[in-house]
C-alpha cells in the first residue's frame, strides 16, 4: 500500500524535466570532451595546409593562422553540435556539409587573397635549395638536391611492393596456418607474435651489417626486404584469424560441387576474408610510404631517397628561411595516405580482428 | 546414379576411430538413413563418400568401380551440410550457378537449368537474393537445389532438417522424399532423429560408436532389433527395459518374476515398448504414478513390482488418474528378450506374465 501511495504522489513532469536536464547535461560534456580531443589533433594539420598556401619566405603570416583558427574552432564545435542533435542521418551529413561549406567560404573571404601556390613550386622546380636565393650553395646535402618525383616515385615503389608482398605472403601463409597442420605448427604461430613483440630498432645494427655484406646496402630492394620481414610476422597472424573465421563447411561444399583447392580458395574462401586483405594491403601501404628509420640507415645515394628522406632534408635544409616550403611538401606526403584512408574508410571500419585462436 | 558399395571401410584419427570396419550395400536409387547418437561417426562416413575424408582403410565403390582416390570434385556427389554452408557472397541464382562452373554444359543452358532447379524447390522467388536474407528452411532448399543441380549420382544429406521449425520439418520431410522419387538419385540421409529416418528411408542404417549396429526396413528395426541399442534407441516414447536374473524359464525383476518362453540363463535386459502395454481387467498390477498428454496419446507411468514403465495409450483425454490402481497387460510375442552381457536380442525368447502375477492383487 505504501508503495502504491506514494507512485500516487510522483510528479510525472518533474522526473520528465529532470531527465531532460540530465541529458543536456551529459550531452554539453559529450560535446566539449568531443572538441578538447579533436582539436589538437586537427589543428596540427590545419596549420600545415593553411602554411603551406600562404606563407612567404622569411616568415609565417601569425595574423593569417589566427583568423583561420577562428574560423575552424566555431566549425569543429558546430559539427560536434549537429553529430549529436541531429535526429535522421541526413540532417547529419547534410548539417555537417554545410557547416564545412561555410566555413570554407569564411576562410575563402578572410584569408583567400592572402594566399597562394608558390611553396609548391618544388612540385616543378628540379633543384627547390639551390633556387633558394638565401642558401644558394650552401646545401647540407651537397650542391645538388634531388627532385620529389624521383623520392615520390621511389617511395611508391618502396610502398607498393611491400603491400603486394605483404598481402600475397600473409594471405596464404595465413590460409596454410589456419587449415593445414604440420609439425611445428602451434611454436610456429607463437613465434609469429615474438616476432612482433620484438622492437625492430634494437636490429638496426645487425640488419645495416647484413645489407652491408651482402651488397644490399643502398638499393631500394634492400630497404624493401627489411621492412616486408618486420612486417610479415602479424601480417601472417592477423590474416590466420580471418581465415579461422572463414566456415570450413563452405570451402568442403566447393570442391563437392566441382571445385578444385585452388579454385575453391580464390572463389569461396577469399571473398570472405576480403575486409582483412584490404586492411593488411592499406596498413602495410602507409607502412612503407612513412618508413623513416631503415631508410635513414640504409640509403645513402640522393637517387634512392624516399619521401621521408626528401621532407626529412627540405626541413634540415631550409627551416628558419621557408617553412611555407616544409610544410608544403609535408601536405604534399600525406596526400596518398589520406586518400587512401578515405576510400577505403568503409571498409577499415567493418575491420575485427576476431577468431585469433591457435 | 549409382549402386555404393562400402567393404570394410574405416576411419580414424590417430587413437581416435570415428569409423569402424563397415560393410554397407546401398542400392541405385535407393534411400538410405543413417540413424545414430551425437558422435557416433554418421558425418564421417558422409564425409568419406563425399571424398572430403581419405578413409583409412578398406574400399569404396560407386557402381563397382574403386573410387577411394578419386577426388572430391569428380566425384559428382551433392551435399546438402548441416549449417548449409552457402556462399555467403552470392546470391541464390549464383549459389546454384556455382557448380555448374566446373562442368561441360552447352552454352547457355547453365541459367536455365538453375531456374528449373530453383521451381523444383520453389526457391525461384528468392533467386535475387543473399543466403543472409532467407529463413532457415529457404537456405536448406536452396542448398538441396545447390546439390541436385548437376544432376549427382549420389545425395548425402547431413541432418539438413535439424535446424527447421517442427512443422516446417514435417513438410520438408515430404517434399524431399518426393523429390527423390522424382529425380530417382541414391540418397542417403543422416540424422539422429528416429522419427525423421522411419518416414523417410527405405532402409535405415543404425550406428553406435562407430561401428553399424544392425541395417534394415523401419520395422525390422523396430520389431526385430539386433542389440538393446537399436531397441532403445528407435521408437518414442523409448522402450520400457527391466534387467533382472534368468534361471532357465524365468526370471526375476524387482520384487517379482516374469515366465520365459524359451530358455536363458544369468543377466537378461527384457524390453517392453509403451504401446504395447495395455490396461486390462486382469494382469501385472499397478499404479499410476504420472500422466503426460502427448496430443492424440497419452503416456502413463505406473509403478509395477516389476519396475516403473511407461504405457502409451490412444485418447487425447486421460481417463484414468494419478494413484489409480490399474492392471496391465502384454503379449508374449511383442517382448524382447537381450542377453545382459553382450546386449544382443535372443531371437526365440520371449517374456510372459506368470500366473502366480496375475493373481496378486
Ligand atoms: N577431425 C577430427 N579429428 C579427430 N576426431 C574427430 C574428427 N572429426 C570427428 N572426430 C571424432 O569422430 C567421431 C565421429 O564424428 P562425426 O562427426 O562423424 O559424428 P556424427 O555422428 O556426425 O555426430 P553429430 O550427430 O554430432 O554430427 C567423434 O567422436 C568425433 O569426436
Ligand atoms: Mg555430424
Amino acid at each position: 500500500m505504501a508503495v502504491v501511495s506514494a507512485l500516487s504522489q510522483t510528479d510525472w513532469d518533474d522526473l520528465a524535466q529532470r531527465a531532460r536536464r540530465r541529458r543536456l547535461l551529459s550531452q554539453s560534456a559529450l560535446i566539449a570532451f568531443l572538441v578538447a580531443t579533436t582539436l589538437p589533433v586537427l589543428l596540427p594539420y590545419f596549420w600545415m595546409v593553411a602554411i603551406s598556401f600562404s606563407a612567404k619566405s622569411g616568415g609565417v603570416a601569425s595574423s593569417l593562422l589566427w583568423q583561420a583558427v577562428s574560423v575552424l574552432i566555431p566549425a569543429v564545435i558546430a559539427i560536434a553540435l549537429v553529430r549529436t542533435f541531429a535526429a535522421t542521418r541526413r540532417t547529419k551529413t547534410w548539417g555537417s556539409l554545410v557547416i564545412v561549406a561555410v566555413a570554407f567560404g569564411l576562410i575563402a573571404v578572410l584569408v583567400g587573397p592572402r594566399l597562394h601556390l608558390e611553396n609548391y613550386r618544388f612540385l616543378w622546380v628540379r633543384d627547390i635549395v639551390a633556387e633558394l636565393p638565401s642558401r644558394q650553395g650552401t646545401a647540407g646535402v651537397g650542391t645538388q638536391f634531388p627532385s620529389v618525383w624521383s623520392a615520390f616515385g621511389n617511395s611508391l615503389l618502396l610502398a607498393l611492393s611491400q603491400t603486394v608482398i605483404v598481402s600475397t605472403v600473409s594471405t596464404f601463409a595465413g590460409y596454410y596456418l589456419s587449415r593445414f597442420s604440420f609439425p611445428g605448427r602451434a611454436s610456429f604461430l607463437q613465434s609469429l607474435l615474438v616476432l612482433h613483440a620484438f622492437p625492430a630498432m634494437t636490429l638496426i645494427i645487425p640488419i645495416f651489417l647484413i645489407m652491408f655484406w651482402t651488397g644490399l646496402i643502398d638499393t631500394v630492394f634492400g630497404v624493401l626486404l627489411v621492412i616486408v620481414t618486420l612486417e610479415l610476422p602479424f601480417s601472417i597472424f592477423i590474416m590466420k584469424g580471418f581465415f579461422d573465421g572463414v566456415p570450413w563447411d563452405i570451402e568442403m561444399s566447393a570442391m563437392t560441387d566441382g571445385a578444385s583447392r585452388r579454385q575453391a580458395f580464390f572463389k569461396v574462401v577469399l571473398p570472405q576474408v576480403r575486409v582483412g586483405l584490404i586492411a593488411i594491403a592499406v596498413f602495410s601501404f602507409i607502412k612503407g610510404w612513412e618508413e623513416y628509420v631503415f631508410v635513414r640507415t640504409l640509403l645513402i645515394e640522393k637517387s634512392n631517397w624516399m619521401m621521408s628522406l626528401y621532407l626529412f632534408w627540405v626541413a634540415d635544409d631550409i627551416m628558419g628561411v621557408d617553412y611555407g616550403i616544409v610544410a608544403a611538401v609535408g601536405v604534399f606526403y600525406v596526400m596518398p595516405s589520406l586518400f587512401l584512408y578515405l576510400f577505403f574508410q568503409k571498409y577499415l571500419t567493418q575491420l575485427n580482428i576476431g577468431g585469433v585462436k591457435g | 546414379m549409382a549402386r555404393i558399395e562400402l567393404d570394410n571401410i574405416t576411419k580414424a584419427w590417430g587413437d581416435v576411430v570415428a569409423v569402424e570396419p563397415t560393410d554397407l550395400t546401398i542400392d541405385d536409387g535407393e534411400f538410405v538413413a543413417i540413424l545414430g547418437p551425437s558422435g557416433c561417426g554418421k558425418s564421417t562416413t558422409l564425409f568419406m563418400l563425399a571424398g572430403i575424408y581419405a578413409p583409412t582403410g578398406g574400399e569404396m565403390k560407386f557402381d563397382g568401380h574403386v573410387v577411394n582416390e578419386v577426388e572430391a570434385k569428380d566425384r559428382n556427389v551433392g551435399i546438402v551440410f548441416q549449417s548449409y554452408a552457402l556462399y555467403p557472397h552470392m546470391t541464390v541464382r549464383e549459389n546454384i550457378l556455382f557448380p555448374l562452373k566446373f562442368k561441360d554444359i552447352p552454352a547457355g543452358r547453365a541459367p536455365e537449368m538453375v531456374e528449373e532447379t530453383a521451381r523444383l524447390v520453389q526457391v525461384e522467388e528468392f533467386l535475387e537474393r543473399r543466403p543472409s536474407q532467407l529463413s532457415g528452411g529457404q537456405q536448406q532448399r536452396v542448398a538441396l537445389a545447390r546439390a541436385l543441380v548437376k544432376s549427382p549420382q549420389l545425395l548425402l544429406l547431413d541432418e539438413p532438417l535439424s535446424n527447421l521449425d517442427a512443422t516446417l520439418r514435417l513438410s520438408m520431410r515430404t517434399e524431399i522424399r518426393a523429390l527423390q522419387r522424382r529425380t530417382g538419385v541414391t540418397t542417403i540421409l543422416v540424422t539422429h532423429d528416429q522419427i525423421e529416418a522411419t518416414t523417410m528411408a527405405d532402409r535405415i542404417i543404425c550406428m553406435s560408436r562407430g561401428r553399424v549396429e544392425q541395417i534394415g526396413a523401419p520395422e525390422d528395426l523396430y520389431r526385430r532389433p539386433n542389440s538393446l541399442f537399436v531397441a532403445s534407441f528407435i521408437g518414442a516414447p523409448p522402450i520400457n527395459t527391466l534387467s533382472g536374473n534368468a534361471t532357465g524359464n524365468a526370471v526375476s525383476l524387482g520384487d517379482s518374476v516374469l515366465a520365459l518362453l524359451g530358455e536363458a540363463r544369468g543377466v537378461v535386459t527384457v524390453g517392453l515398448r509403451p504401446e504395447h502395454l495395455q490396461f486390462a481387467d486382469q494382469g501385472l498390477p499397478g499404479r499410476i504414478d504420472g500422466i503426460e498428454p502427448m496430443g492424440r496419446e497419452i503416456l502413463y507411468l505406473v509403478k509395477t513390482p516389476l519396475g516403473d514403465l511407461r504405457v502409451l495409450e490412444a485418447g487425447s483425454v486421460p481417463r484414468r488418474s494419478a494413484e489409480q490402481e490399474v492392471r496391465l497387460h502384454f503379449a508374449p510375442e511383442d517382448t524382447l528378450v537381450f542377453d545382459g552381457a553382450s546386449e544382443d536380442r535372443l531371437p526365440d525368447v520371449h517374456a510372459a506374465l506368470a500366473e502366480e502375477t496375475k493373481k496378486r492383487a
